[in-house]
């Protein structure tokens, strides 16, 4: 499928509970809401034309403002890949997670939980991953954070 | 009669400071004698936020950082950071810059698979093979010495070509390394593929289904052996690696033995790549790309760019916001972290010799686990 | 050159000299087992640089090469350093275990040599159950080793001396059965009756077909077992249980351990020479060198096999010992009584 029947499609398929997003460059990059985030999900692995069994990365993102989470889908079966996102704000961040559909999905989500504070709902084994047992130094990849001896990049011109 | 027999488990503690963990990862195994009950991995022994640093870091100056991201095949790990900037900045790298991409890129996976091939004999106690591998591996990284100055982490794929060209001893010693090759992976098979003690050690051990294999988002070698033919080098081209011609080993088993066979049949691929890509080397025009500035600033955007590294996709997502010089994100993905996800699944049941020998077939490499 | 010459004329130099016959015996046997103690003491130092020089040529390396002629005595200057360390004991280890399991080991290693015949005459003491002394005391190893896992309070330890409990346990019974067929052969437990009984080359234990050869094919992977050393080397088998039961020794006791080892690696070819090769008989040369040879062309092929193979795994060890192995030894022991009862092999 080339990008426009691929975006065809899953905009017909999902309606409006699918965004196109204009910043995605090389791959369908959809905004969704994060309600419906299991369920397109399930629909997309289940849909006999998408067949998205392959879940490439999740990744969270802290644009300074609010936290994104990019789910890079891929079919192996069908060879299609795009990508959908979730927008939330801090207060509360919370997702759902996607173990069930994907069950690779437990670490990357473990790994945003920790390093992001995303809350991950009905995830089973939310504890410590790549950050010492004992941390309390909060989140370390959001934007604000900045450890005692953290040291920034000098500027370049 | 059994009912009244009853033994303890016990924790192992395998790791972090352990000899075939590759890196410093640590299992914490339950085990009922020599079986395995439960094996838990604990990470972050290796964690060094390279992700972090890359965002308070210019586009150019992240791929040294990249370099660290999996430090077997650097060469891959620079080419996945600038096809995604380049992507997002709609750079076109010149025929000649990609040629040497590929040339390098190919001989690192060689490299690479040949420390995988030491490593695994060393694991399962034979100590000679390591040493056969590491003479060759020796010769590729004497070719990326005389490139780029670098024997481990080259900095040389850069955005927009390649940090310079080739010396021109570099073409004569890589076609002496390929005419010899094939003739040294057959010295390598004769030394593990037919031995029985082998053959008893990997055969059955560690199988992979399919099904699992894709839930479980293991990608590359390890998921051919299980019967999927998925290469991104062949299914999502990048590069220009749609030139060339290579067959793409696949075995059906998904156990210790096939996550070997295929490996050593990439070797050959790789080099049947390498061959094509020096004859086809155009030699008219010397272009090695414009490298981009301090200063740069791709346009708004996000893209996940995901090449066939030699443990499997290596993916990195980039988020530009277009009004600085720095990424807002760079997220990395390798193959080894899906594959040490699934090894608690599949180390249930063994004894703890095999879970040494499965381990080293996944290939797992801890940078690129805790990044 | 014939050594025994030279005993025998220090001996009655010895008894010359008029002391009461009870002094006389009691220095010759010390003096020999000092003797026999320094000459071993040399041998495992030997096998030690040998082990690196060969193993270095299987891949392709120089081996040790600045501490003497070709790194000669770098052994010896690892065994300094190995003085000069630190004895740590762990705090939460069983002392007198700890301590008594390389002692026991290492003196196991060396006792073995009051039966085994050097050369026409050079032994010890002749037992007449030799033998069968030498394997009773080489299992006094698997003790030892039970120990140091105990002792060490590791689990990683006591992993390595389980599994070099059941090993060594599962493959002394192929290995004894192998030796009994040579014995009902010989009709004699006496070490030197087993050589003296191999004079000719073709009467040699190796070349009596077809029970030999099996014989000794069983005997050389039992003793690979017994030695611990690869594709068997699952106690210490250092990918998975990092060093297995010597995994918390240090210094003076490490190497004891691992002296002991290379000892008993000569020891088992030590016997394989005596049992299937004729141990000291050969022409020309004097009846020791050809000893020797013999004996160190078997560490060879010992050392050879620990280069070029992988491990088993520890189910599959026992499986080739119990399933294969054992049924072997035990038929072809039965072909040996047969053969001896016949007659019809007897040259």
């Amino acid at each position: 499928m080339t990008f426009e029947e691929l975006t065809t499609y899953l905009t017909e398929k999902f309606g409006d509970k699918l965004e196109l997003l204009e910043t995605g460059k090389f791959e369908p990059f959809f905004l969704i809401k994060k309600e419906n985030l299991v369920e397109i999900c399930e629909a997309v692995k289940t849909d006999d034309k998408l067949l998205i069994d392959f879940l490439c990365n999740i990744g969270a993102i802290d644009t300074g403002e609010k936290f994104e989470i990019v789910y890079n889908l891929a079919s192996i079966k069908k060879n299609i890949r795009f990508d959908l996102k979730l927008v939330m704000e801090y207060e509360g961040a919370e997702v759902d997670s996607v173990q069930e559909v994907w069950p690779c999905s437990n670490w990357y989500e473990r790994e945003m939980w920790e390093l992001y504070g995303i809350n991950i709902k009905n995830h089973d084994n939310l504890t410590r991953f790549l950050l010492p047992d004992e941390w309390d130094q909060g989140h370390p990849m959001l934007k604000n954070w900045d450890a005692p001896d953290f040291k920034r990049m000098p500027e370049v011109e | 009669m059994t009912e009244g027999l009853r033994t303890e488990e016990f924790q192992v503690n395998m790791g972090p400071h352990h000899p075939s963990t590759h890196g410093v990862c640590r299992f914490i195994l339950t085990m009922d004698g020599e079986v395995i009950v439960r094996a838990e991995p604990v990470i972050g022994y290796l964690h060094r936020s390279l992700e972090k640093i890359c965002e308070n870091r210019t586009y150019a100056q992240c791929i040294p950082v990249m370099d660290r991201f999996e430090y077997c095949t650097s060469m891959c790990c620079n080419e996945v950071f600038a096809l995604a900037v380049e992507k997002l900045a709609g750079i076109e790298v010149p025929e000649y810059a990609e040629y040497l991409r590929v040339i390098m890129m190919e001989l690192n996976r060689i490299a690479s698979h040949m420390i995988w091939y030491g490593t695994t004999a060393l694991d399962l106690g034979a100590i000679t093979p390591f040493l056969y591998s590491f003479r060759e591996r020796e010769d590729i990284l004497d070719m990326f010495e005389m490139t780029c100055g670098q024997r481990l982490t080259y900095n040389y794929i850069r955005i927009g070509g390649v940090s310079k060209d080739i010396p021109p001893e570099f073409i004569p010693k890589c076609k002496e390394f390929l005419a010899t090759i094939d003739h040294k992976i057959d010295d390598y098979e004769r030394m593990l593929t037919e031995n029985p003690i082998f053959m008893v050690r990997n055969k059955g051990v560690g199988t992979l289904s399919p099904e699992m294999a894709i839930a479980y988002g293991v990608s590359g070698p390890s998921l051919r052996a299980s019967g999927i033919k998925y290469d991104l080098r062949r299914d999502d081209p990048y590069s220009i690696y749609n030139r060339f011609k290579f067959d793409i080993p696949v075995c059906h088993n998904g156990d210790c033995y096939d996550r070997y066979i295929i490996r050593i049949k990439e070797m050959r691929e790789s080099a049947k790549i390498v061959r094509q890509a020096l004859e086809q080397l155009p030699n008219a025009e010397v272009n090695t790309g414009k490298m981009v500035k301090a200063n740069f600033k791709p346009a708004k955007g996000e893209v996940y760019s995901r090449i066939e590294n030699s443990r499997g996709e290596m993916g990195v997502y980039i988020q530009s916001t277009g009004d600085t010089k720095k990424p807002l994100r760079v997220k990395m993905r390798g193959g080894s972290y899906n594959q040490l996800q699934v090894m608690p699944e599949l180390v249930k049941g063994v004894k703890i010799a095999d879970v040494v020998a499965i381990m080293a077939s996944l290939d797992i490499i801890m940078p690129e686990v805790d990044r | 050159m014939e050594l025994i010459g030279i005993f025998k004329y220090l001996y009655e130099q010895l008894v010359a000299t008029g002391i009461p016959q009870v002094w006389v015996d009691l220095i010759s046997l010390v003096a020999s087992a000092v003797i026999i103690f320094g000459v071993l003491a040399l041998i495992a130092l030997f096998l030690v640089w040998w082990e690196r020089k060969l193993s270095a040529d299987f891949q392709q390396r120089m081996g040790p090469m600045l501490t003497g002629w070709h790194g000669l005595i770098q052994t010896v200057a690892d065994a300094i350093k190995l003085i000069q360390k630190e004895d740590i004991t762990p705090t939460k280890a069983d002392r007198p275990v700890f301590f008594w399991a390389p002692i026991i080991c290492f003196v196991a290693a060396f006792a073995v040599y009051v039966t085994v015949p050097f050369g026409e005459g050079l032994i010890v003491s002749d037992l007449n159950i030799g033998i069968l002394y030498i394997v009773a005391i080489t299992t006094f190893t698997v003790i030892s080793l039970l120990m140091a896992g105990w002792g060490s309070n590791n689990k990683y330890a006591l992993l390595g001396g389980m599994r070099s409990a059941a090993q060594v346990v599962s493959y002394e019974v192929p290995m004894i059965v192998a030796i009994l067929s040579v014995i009902v052969f010989v009709g004699s437990l006496s070490m030197v009756d087993i050589v003296e009984s191999q004079a000719l080359i073709y009467q040699w234990y190796i070349f009596r077909m077809p029970f030999g050869p099996i014989a000794f094919v069983i005997f050389i992977i039992a003793a690979t077992a017994e030695t611990n050393r690869t594709p068997f080397d699952l106690p210490e088998a250092e990918q998975e249980l990092v060093a297995g039961f010597n995994i918390e020794y240090s210094g003076m006791k490490f190497a004891m351990f691992f002296l002991a080892e290379f000892i008993n690696m000569f020891t088992v070819s030590a016997i394989g020479a005596t049992l299937f090769l004729g141990g000291w008989q050969g022409p020309f040369l004097p009846s020791w060198v050809w000893f020797l040879v013999k004996t160190f062309g078997l560490v060879f092929v010992f050392m050879w096999f620990r280069w070029t193979y992988p491990r088993l795994r520890v189910d599959q060890l026992m499986e080739f010992s119990w399933k294969f192995l054992l049924p072997l030894a035990f038929a072809n022991l039965i072909l040996a009584g047969w053969m001896k009862y016949s007659g019809w092999f007897n040259w």
